[in-house]
């Protein structure tokens, strides 16, 4: 045996557990600017179809322009209306980018299957939401205005294109009757 | 969550120690060819083969590049300590992390990822690879085998093992050691679906590693050992491991295809989505691995025990006969009661019925077991070395753990304790006290021989072992007693009035630490001490 095999094998193994330790302690880095939730009071549900052909196809209004504030939570309720894969990806600024996604939700591919993500923005801007599997189809704008004061309560006006609807829907395919 | 890009640093590293693994291959084979072979140029290959299952191999680095069975051993020992000490340390720090009620130290992302560092790297790395380790190192000298053949094999698979093992390291997984479907795929800001993915292809590197190395096992077994050992002559440690290996080649296929369809999912979310009820798919399937995985880490330790009692008694075993229907008995029952870790998912009235009427069946053979032992023991005079008292401490031990373990079969009292700190205590009694212990004691028998002839020092062993043991029950009988008030598990926080419990397991948390460092210490401090003893040991039959 080597002299100094037995001080190696030890010496390994206390650098490698101290060592993993403390990579294991180093925090994750976090996934962008708006990596922790903003402060809200107020809640506001956005229904999406996800259909290859693009988001609430089925509609009068594929791939709406979503207009929110800021400072509210944004109940996305993802509703899968074909059997395909698809991921409700929500990153800022007017073009689809993976690296800067806040959003990254899969939805399974199971027809009438509800996916939740809740999200409150604290830049007001334009988003960008589309779907990682399907980017040519379904891709649409979420402009987000600023609040004001952090007290906005459901102030989206009326005349705004907006789709949400409180229904509670869960069979899927779109129904023309529930939106406004 | 940069996607595409960490996966191209990973892909790379992959890539990198591929690449040095099989150039390692390429040198091992040139090396091993001029050592064996070309030095002795009247030898037959099958005359190389027998000195090598007779050679007393000690530690040391070229048994990286060599690729007989012995250093195969050598190195995974080697490797499972190291993991050993990776994972203990994470556990340490979960006990001291959870000394108050709000976390200390550890943020619970932190917490998760400890968690799944030390389950994982513990039942993969240091039970299977010590397990691995002692069956490559024992077993062809137990047989008198006659070739030692598929030594590449078997070195492409320690790579896949240790590669596996520094994936799961990397990864900082936070989904526990099995890996529920939709926690695997959560997005978390800790991209939870990234870090598994390397955890998730360690894991199934080293479920291969295990598979194939269990198939060369039963070779060595069955075909490769000499004439003079009948079936009926067959050492009791040999069974055991014909029992391991039957129980990995039965089941690990199962939990790796199970794995693959989790990867994939990651990717493209298909086969375990949570809406159509198919997450208890992916739970069904890694349990069927799950449960027996436990009896690959304890059926080894069974076997060492059955070896090493009749040399510190001086009685042979009791029963030899009952000592081997015990082992083949758990093979076919562990098979067949993965069940019970589901009771609280919904899998039916009668599935629950039929798996804890095995769950309690499993008794019948472990008790035919303990009491073989204690039979054993009771016919002559012990002798009360290092080894010795592992030996009867992991008895306890089991008995402990296996009583705990049979009241959970009963889904009533299932219902009460699932979930809770006393699931822990029941398989730490089991894991510490007989897998890890039985390791310990086999590596002390073992030291002559794999320190070329050096002597530990028995009174920093004694210690070690004394600081293991009143660990181990200091750290899991408190879990026990809080498990049983409610005190949940998994958890990086709990409620104030679970503190005195968490006060004492982290005590014992800390009481073990100091145990293994004690280890370390006598290691180095008697490597270096002047050789006292013949590189001969009692496990190993004497040369012939």
């Amino acid at each position: 045996m080597n002299k100094f095999t037995p001080l190696f094998i030890v010496s390994v193994v206390i650098i490698f557990s101290a060592g993993s330790f403390l990579y294991f302690m180093y925090p994750i880095g976090s996934s962008g600017p708006q990596a922790t939730l903003a402060p809200y009071n107020s809640t506001m549900e956005i229904t999406l179809y996800a259909n290859a052909a693009g988001w609430n196809y089925n509609t009068s209004n594929p791939n709406p322009t979503i207009y929110a504030r800021t400072h509210v939570l944004l109940e996305f309720r993802v509703i899968e209306q074909d059997t395909l894969p698809h991921t409700l990806t929500i990153n800022p600024g007017p073009n689809e980018s993976q690296a800067s996604a806040i959003i990254n939700v899969n939805i399974p591919p199971v027809p009438g299957t509800v996916v939740w993500a809740n999200w409150s923005f604290s830049t007001p801007g334009v988003y960008t939401y589309w779907c990682i599997v399907h980017p040519e189809t379904m891709v649409g704008k979420l402009v987000l205005n600023s609040s004001g004061n952090n007290s906005t309560a459901t102030a989206i006006s009326s005349n705004q294109p907006s789709f949400y609807l409180n229904g509670n829907s869960n069979t899927y395919g779109a129904r023309e009757d529930l939106y406004e | 969550m940069n996607f595409s890009f960490q996966l191209a640093i990973f892909g790379s590293t992959v890539a990198v120690l591929f690449v040095m693994g099989f150039l390692l291959y390429f040198f091992a084979q040139d090396y091993r060819r001029n050592l064996l072979i070309g030095s002795q140029n009247s030898d037959s290959k099958i005359e190389n083969n027998l000195r090598l299952s007779r050679m007393r191999r000690e530690i040391s680095l070229s048994a990286f590049i060599l690729d007989d069975s012995k250093s195969i051993g050598i190195r995974y020992l080697i490797t499972s300590l190291l993991f050993f000490f990776i994972g203990g340390l994470a556990g340490v720090g979960m006990r001291i992390s959870l000394w108050f009620p709000n976390p200390t130290f550890l943020t619970p992302v932190q917490y998760n990822i400890l968690l799944t560092e030390h389950g994982t790297l513990m039942l993969y790395g240091w039970a299977s690879g010590s397990i691995l380790g002692l069956g490559y190192y024992l077993l062809p000298s137990m047989l008198k085998i006659r070739r030692d053949s598929l030594g590449v094999l078997n070195s492409i698979m320690f790579w896949f093992f240790l590669l596996g093992g520094l994936l799961i390291i990397f990864s900082k997984s936070s989904a526990t050691w099995y890996f529920y479907y939709p926690l695997t795929d959560q997005l978390t800001e800790a991209g939870g679906g990234l870090f598994s993915f390397a955890t998730l292809i360690g894991v199934l590197l080293i479920l291969t590693s295990l598979t194939v190395s269990s198939i060369i096992f039963l070779k060595m077994i069955f075909l490769d050992r000499d004439e003079s050992i009948g079936l009926s002559r067959l050492p009791l440690f040999a069974w055991s491991i014909v029992s391991t290996a039957i129980l990995i080649v039965s089941s690990a296929p199962i939990s790796m295809i199970a794995d693959g369809m989790v990867i994939y999912d990651l990717i493209n979310p298909v086969f375990f989505t949570g809406s159509n009820g198919t997450a208890l798919g992916y739970a069904i399937m890694f349990w069927f691995w799950g449960h027996p995985i436990v009896y690959v880490a304890v059926l080894p330790a069974f076997g060492l025990i059955y070896e090493l009692l009749p040399k510190y008694v001086g009685k042979p075993v009791y029963s030899y006969s009952s000592g081997v229907i015990g082992l083949l008995l758990l093979l076919v029952f562990s098979a067949t009661v993965w069940g019970h870790h589901l009771f609280n998912s919904g899998l039916g009235t009668i599935w629950d019925i039929l798996f804890s009427t095995t769950s309690f069946i499993v008794v019948i053979p472990s008790a035919i077991t303990v009491f073989n032992w204690i039979a054993t023991l009771w016919s002559g005079r012990i002798k009360l070395t290092v080894p010795m008292m592992f030996i009867i401490n992991a008895i306890v031990d089991f008995i402990i753990g296996g009583v705990t373990g049979v009241m959970q079969s009963d889904v009533g009292i299932n219902e009460l304790i699932h979930g809770t700190y006393w699931v822990t205590a029941h398989f730490h009694f089991i894991l510490l006290g007989m897998t890890t212990g039985m390791a310990f004691a086999a590596i002390y028998v073992l030291y002559p021989t794999l320190s070329g002839g050096k002597m530990y020092n028995v009174n920093m062993a004694r210690a070690h072992f004394i600081l293991t043991a009143v660990g181990t029950y200091v750290m899991t009988i408190p879990w026990a007693l809080g498990g049983f008030l409610g005190m949940p598990r998994r958890v990086a926080g709990y409620f104030g009035i679970f503190q005195s419990y968490q006060d004492a397991a982290a005590i014992g948390g800390i009481i073990l630490g100091i145990g293994q460092l004690i280890f370390l210490i006598n290691f180095t401090y008697s490597m270096y001490s002047p050789t006292i003893h013949s590189n001969e040991n009692i496990l190993e039959e004497a040369l012939s």
